[in-house]
C-alpha cells in the first residue's frame, strides 16, 4: 500500500465516528429537534459497546448494546424536548454532563480501572475487517482494500440518509416537520410522532459514530472517548448544511486535518519538531472554529430548528 | 341542506373568553361570510372547526351528523379544508411538494414527485388556478401563494372551505381575481366560509353574513337585508363614522425634512430618487402612492436601515450625519410601524415591557441601572387605561393581545415619548373599524399638540381624510404635491400610476 491509499484509508477511518454523529445531526435537526448532544450519546455508546463485547466476547452483541443504549439516550432526548416541549439545549447540554460522570463512575465499577477498559474483541482485528486485497494496489481504490465495516457503513448511511430524506415519502414528513411543523399538522401530520423518530434515529446514528471510535477500530474504551468528536460532528452537519453529503464532505475535510496533522508531526524538522505536540493535536479543532466562522450567517439550518412545538389550545 | 353547524361553543384562553357560547349553521352551497373586529373570536372559532383547538364544551355537525373533530386529521375526512389568516406553507419546497404534503402519490416508500407533479397540474386546471408546480414557494407572490392554500385544501376533496381573512394580503387586482375563483367554487357546489372585516367586500361576496363581537354572536342577516353601515354598527356596537373632524392648526416651523435623498435597496436598486419635502409642526403630510414606489426605502432611509447614497435628512433644523434609531428618537422621532410582529413590539415581551421600552433606562422606570416595577406598573397601567388597550393588564404578553390591542400598545409607548415629529408607517395597516377610528384620534391630536406627521399609508381614503398636504410617491420619484381640498382621488390615483404629474405648490 502506498502513503496516499495509506493517508486516505486513514482519514476514512478518522472521518467515520464524526459523519455517522454528523448524519444524525441530519436527521434529528431536519426533523426541528436541536441535537447538541451528539458527543453525549457517542461517549455512551462507546462505552456500552466495550461493555456488551467484553460480557459476551463478541463484538456484534456490543454493537447491539451501543444502539440499545443510543435508542434510549434518544428516546430521553424526545421525551423532554418533543414530549413536553422541552429546551433543546439544556436536554442536550444534560446528556452531555451525564456522560461524562456516569461513564467514568461505570467504568470504574465495571472493568475496576481509570483511563482504559480492558481490549475486547473488536471490529478491527484483521479477521473482521472487510478485505479486498486485490484493488490494494490501485491507486485511491486501493484505500479501500481493508477497511472496518464501520467505515463501510459510515459511506453506505450517507447514500441511505439522503435517500430516505429526498426521496421518500417520510423524508419529506420529516423535513417538513422541521421546517414548519404547523403547517405539516394542518395537513393532518403526526408532528410528534415524526419528530420521535427523527430524534430516535439520530442518536442511533450517534451511537454508530460513538462505537466507531470503541469497538470500531480501537479494542478498548479510553475515558477521554470521543474528546470532542461530537462537537465537530456537529460543526460537520452545519458546514454541510444539514444534507446528508455536506455532512460527509466536511467531516472529510476535518478527517483530513487529523491526517495532515500526523504526517506534519512525523515529518517536523528543525525549528518545527520543537512545536508542542498539543499544537498539532489541536489543528483539526481550529479548523472546525475556522470553517464554522466562514460559514456563520450563510448556512441556513431548518426553518423551525430547535424551535420547540406545542399543540395550541 | 345543512353543511356545517356549531352549537354552544365556549373556548376560553388564560386571559379571555374567544368564544362565548356561539352558535352558527351554514347552508350547502353557500358564501358565508363572519366578520368581526380583531380579536372577536373568528378564527378561534375555525380553528376548532378545523381540529387545531378543542373547545371547553360545544358540539359540531358536519353534513348533518355530530362530530368529534380532534385534529386537523379529522376536519380533512369529513371534507373541511382552511386556509389560514397566516399561510401554512413551507417556502422552501416547491409548489407540487406542498400540495402533496400529508397525502403524496408514492410507489412503495418513494415519494412519486412526477406524478404529484401530474396531479397538481390536473387539479390546477380543472379549478382554473393556475401555477407554476416546480416553483418553490418562496418565490411566488402572496396571491398565488393563497392559489397554493386554496388547492391544497381541494385536492384533499373539501367540500367546506375556510378562508380566514383571505384578503388582508391581497391587492386590490388579487381580490376581484379570489372572488371569482370563490363564485366559481360556489357554482362547483361548494360550501364556503369567508372571514373579514372588510366590510365592502362582505356585502360584494358573501351570501349571509354573521357578525361576532367579543367572542358572541350578534347576528346573521340576509346581505339584500343590510348594508355597510349596519354591518358595521353590529361589529362595533356603536355608530362608526370613519370620516376625520377636519381641524387647522396654525402651522409652526419645520419640524422634519429630507433634500435630495437618493436610496438604493438591499436589492441594489434605486429605491428613491431626489426626494426633498418638509414637515411644519401642526401638519400631517400624507404620502400616497401603490406599494413598492419607494415607501420602504424612505422610512428604512429615516431609520438608518439604509444608508442614502445622496441626501441629507434634518430634525428642527440639525442635519442628521449619524442616522440611528437611536439618535433619530433624542432628536424627537416617533415611529408607528406597519409591521407590529416584527419592528413594533418584542412579542414574547410583556405588555408592560413594551411599553416602555426605549425609557426603560430613564427616571422614574430605573435607577442606576435598576428597574422600578412600581414605577413601571403605575405609568403603564395608566397608560394602557388612556389608550384603550384590551384587556388593560401589563402582565400578558404582547403575542396575546389581538392586532388592533398590538398596535395600541405601540401607540401607548410612542406617543409616551418626547417627540416634535411622528414618523407613522401605515399605522392602520391590518386593523379593523375600531381600531382604525382610534388611530386616526391619535393622528389628529398629534397635530393639535403641534407634532409633525408624516402619514404613509396606501389607503386613498386616509391620506385624503387626514392630511393637509398630500405627496405622492412613483417609481421612488414624487410626482405631485396636492392640497386635499384641491384635488380628487382621481387625480391622486392618475399620479399614482405615474400618468400625471404636478409640480409642487409653493407656499
Ligand atoms: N392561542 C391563544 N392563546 C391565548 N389567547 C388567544 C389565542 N388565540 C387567540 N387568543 C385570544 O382570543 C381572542 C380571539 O382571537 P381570534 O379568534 O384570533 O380573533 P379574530 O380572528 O376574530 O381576530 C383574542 O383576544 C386573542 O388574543
Ligand atoms: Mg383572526
Amino acid at each position: 500500500m502506498n502513503i496516499l491509499n495509506q493517508s486516505l484509508a486513514q482519514m476514512l477511518d478518522f472521518a467515520a465516528p464524526i459523519l455517522f454523529a454528523a448524519l444524525g445531526g441530519v436527521i434529528t435537526e431536519n426533523g426541528g429537534v436541536v441535537n447538541i448532544a451528539l458527543d453525549g450519546i457517542m461517549r455512551f455508546a462507546a462505552f456500552f459497546g466495550v461493555w456488551g463485547a467484553s460480557v459476551s466476547k463478541s463484538p456484534w452483541v456490543g454493537l447491539l448494546w451501543g444502539i440499545g443504549i443510543g435508542i434510549l439516550v434518544g428516546a430521553f432526548h424526545a421525551y423532554i424536548t418533543v414530549k413536553w416541549a422541552g429546551n433543546q439545549i439544556v436536554s442536550g447540554v444534560a446528556i452531555n454532563v451525564v456522560a461524562v460522570g456516569i461513564i467514568t463512575y461505570f467504568l470504574e465499577l465495571i472493568f475496576k480501572t481509570t483511563g482504559y477498559s480492558p481490549t475486547v474483541p473488536y471490529f478491527g482485528s484483521a479477521v473482521n475487517r472487510i478485505s479486498i486485497p486485490f484493488i490494494s494496489n490501485i491507486p485511491i481504490l486501493g484505500a479501500f482494500s481493508n477497511l472496518t465495516i464501520f467505515v463501510w457503513l459510515s459511506l453506505f448511511l450517507v447514500f441511505g440518509l439522503n435517500f430516505l430524506l429526498y426521496r421518500t415519502v417520510l423524508g419529506l414528513r420529516i423535513r417538513s416537520v422541521g421546517e414548519n411543523p404547523i403547517a405539516a399538522e394542518t395537513l393532518g401530520i403526526n408532528v410528534f410522532k415524526v419528530k420521535w423518530f427523527s430524534t430516535i434515529a439520530g442518536a442511533v446514528l450517534a451511537a454508530l459514530g460513538g462505537m466507531a471510535l470503541s469497538i470500531g477500530s480501537l479494542s478498548s474504551f479510553t475515558n477521554s472517548m470521543p474528546a470532542g468528536k461530537g462537537f465537530i460532528a456537529l460543526a460537520a452537519m452545519i458546514f454541510g448544511r444539514w444534507t446528508p453529503f455536506g455532512a460527509m464532505w466536511a467531516s472529510f475535510l476535518f478527517a483530513s486535518a487529523q491526517v495532515l496533522q500526523f504526517i506534519l508531526q512525523a515529518t517536523a524538522k528543525g525549528i518545527a519538531s520543537k512545536i508542542p505536540v498539543g499544537f498539532y493535536l489541536s489543528l483539526p479543532y481550529f479548523l472546525t472554529i475556522g470553517a464554522l466562522i466562514g460559514v456563520v450567517g450563510k448556512a441556513v439550518g431548518p426553518a423551525a430548528d430547535g424551535v420547540p412545538y406545542k399543540k395550541e389550545g | 341542506m345543512e353543511a356545517l353547524a356549531v352549537k354552544n361553543i365556549v373556548k376560553k384562553f388564560p386571559n379571555v373568553l374567544a368564544n362565548d357560547n356561539v352558535s352558527l349553521s351554514i347552508e350547502k352551497g353557500e358564501i358565508f361570510a363572519i366578520v368581526g373586529e380583531n380579536g372577536a373570536g373568528k378564527s378561534t372559532l375555525m380553528k376548532i372547526v378545523y381540529g387545531l383547538y378543542t373547545p371547553n364544551s360545544g358540539e359540531i355537525f358536519v353534513f348533518g351528523n355530530k362530530e368529534d373533530i380532534k385534529n386537523s386529521h379529522d376536519a380533512i375526512k369529513l371534507k373541511i379544508g382552511m386556509v389560514h389568516q397566516e399561510f401554512m406553507l413551507i417556502p422552501r419546497f416547491t409548489v407540487t411538494e406542498n400540495i402533496v404534503l400529508g397525502d403524496e402519490p408514492k410507489k412503495g416508500v418513494v415519494f412519486d414527485y412526477k406524478r404529484a407533479v401530474l396531479e397538481v397540474k390536473e387539479l390546477s386546471e380543472k379549478f382554473g388556478l393556475k401555477i407554476n408546480p416546480t416553483e418553490k414557494v418562496e418565490n411566488l407572490s402572496v396571491g398565488i401563494q393563497q392559489r397554493v392554500e386554496i388547492l391544497k385544501i381541494l385536492r384533499r376533496g373539501a367540500e367546506i372551505l375556510i378562508l380566514d381573512e383571505p384578503t388582508a394580503v391581497l391587492t386590490p387586482q388579487e381580490t376581484e381575481e379570489l372572488f371569482k375563483t370563490l363564485n366559481a367554487l360556489k357554482q362547483n357546489g361548494k360550501t364556503i366560509i369567508f372571514i373579514s372585516h372588510k366590510l365592502g367586500e362582505v356585502m360584494e361576496i358573501a351570501d349571509r353574513v354573521a357578525v361576532m363581537r367579543r367572542g358572541k354572536v350578534q347576528g346573521v342577516v340576509n346581505k339584500p337585508d343590510t348594508s355597510e353601515k349596519e354591518l358595521a354598527k353590529m361589529m362595533v356596537g356603536r355608530d362608526v363614522v370613519l370620516e376625520v373632524p377636519q381641524v387647522k392648526v396654525e402651522k409652526g416651523k419645520v419640524v422634519f425634512s429630507v433634500s435630495g435623498l437618493t436610496v438604493k435597496n438591499t436589492r441594489g436598486i434605486i429605491g428613491l430618487k431626489n426626494v426633498s419635502f418638509e414637515v411644519y409642526s401642526g401638519e400631517i403630510v400624507g404620502i400616497a402612492g401603490v406599494e413598492g414606489n419607494g415607501q420602504a426605502e424612505l422610512v428604512n432611509a429615516i431609520l438608518g436601515f439604509l444608508k442614502p447614497i445622496n441626501g441629507k435628512i434634518y430634525m428642527g433644523m440639525e442635519e442628521m450625519k449619524f442616522i440611528t434609531p437611536y439618535n433619530m428618537r433624542t432628536r424627537g422621532m416617533s415611529y408607528i410601524t406597519e409591521d407590529r410582529k416584527r419592528r413594533g413590539l418584542v412579542l414574547p415581551f410583556k405588555a408592560r415591557e413594551n411599553v416602555i421600552m426605549g425609557q426603560h433606562s430613564l427616571y422614574p422606570f430605573s435607577n442606576k441601572g435598576i428597574l422600578n416595577n412600581q414605577a413601571i406598573d403605575e405609568f403603564v397601567t395608566k397608560k394602557l387605561e388612556e389608550f384603550d388597550v384590551r384587556p388593560p393588564n401589563g402582565y400578558i404578553k404582547a403575542e396575546s393581545f389581538s392586532g388592533g390591542n398590538q398596535q395600541k400598545i405601540i401607540l401607548a409607548r410612542e406617543m409616551s415619548m418626547k417627540h416634535s415629529f411622528l414618523l407613522a408607517s401605515q399605522p392602520t395597516r391590518g386593523l379593523d373599524v375600531g381600531a382604525t377610528e382610534f388611530v386616526y384620534k391619535i393622528l389628529v391630536e398629534e397635530k393639535k399638540k403641534s407634532k409633525g406627521v408624516l402619514l404613509i399609508s396606501l389607503e386613498l381614503s386616509e391620506i385624503m381624510g387626514l392630511s393637509d398636504r398630500i405627496l405622492v410617491l412613483y417609481g421612488g420619484e414624487i410626482v405631485g404635491e396636492v392640497m386635499p381640498s384641491e384635488t380628487t382621488e382621481e387625480e391622486i390615483g392618475l399620479m399614482m400610476l405615474g400618468l400625471k404629474r404636478k409640480e409642487r405648490v409653493e407656499q
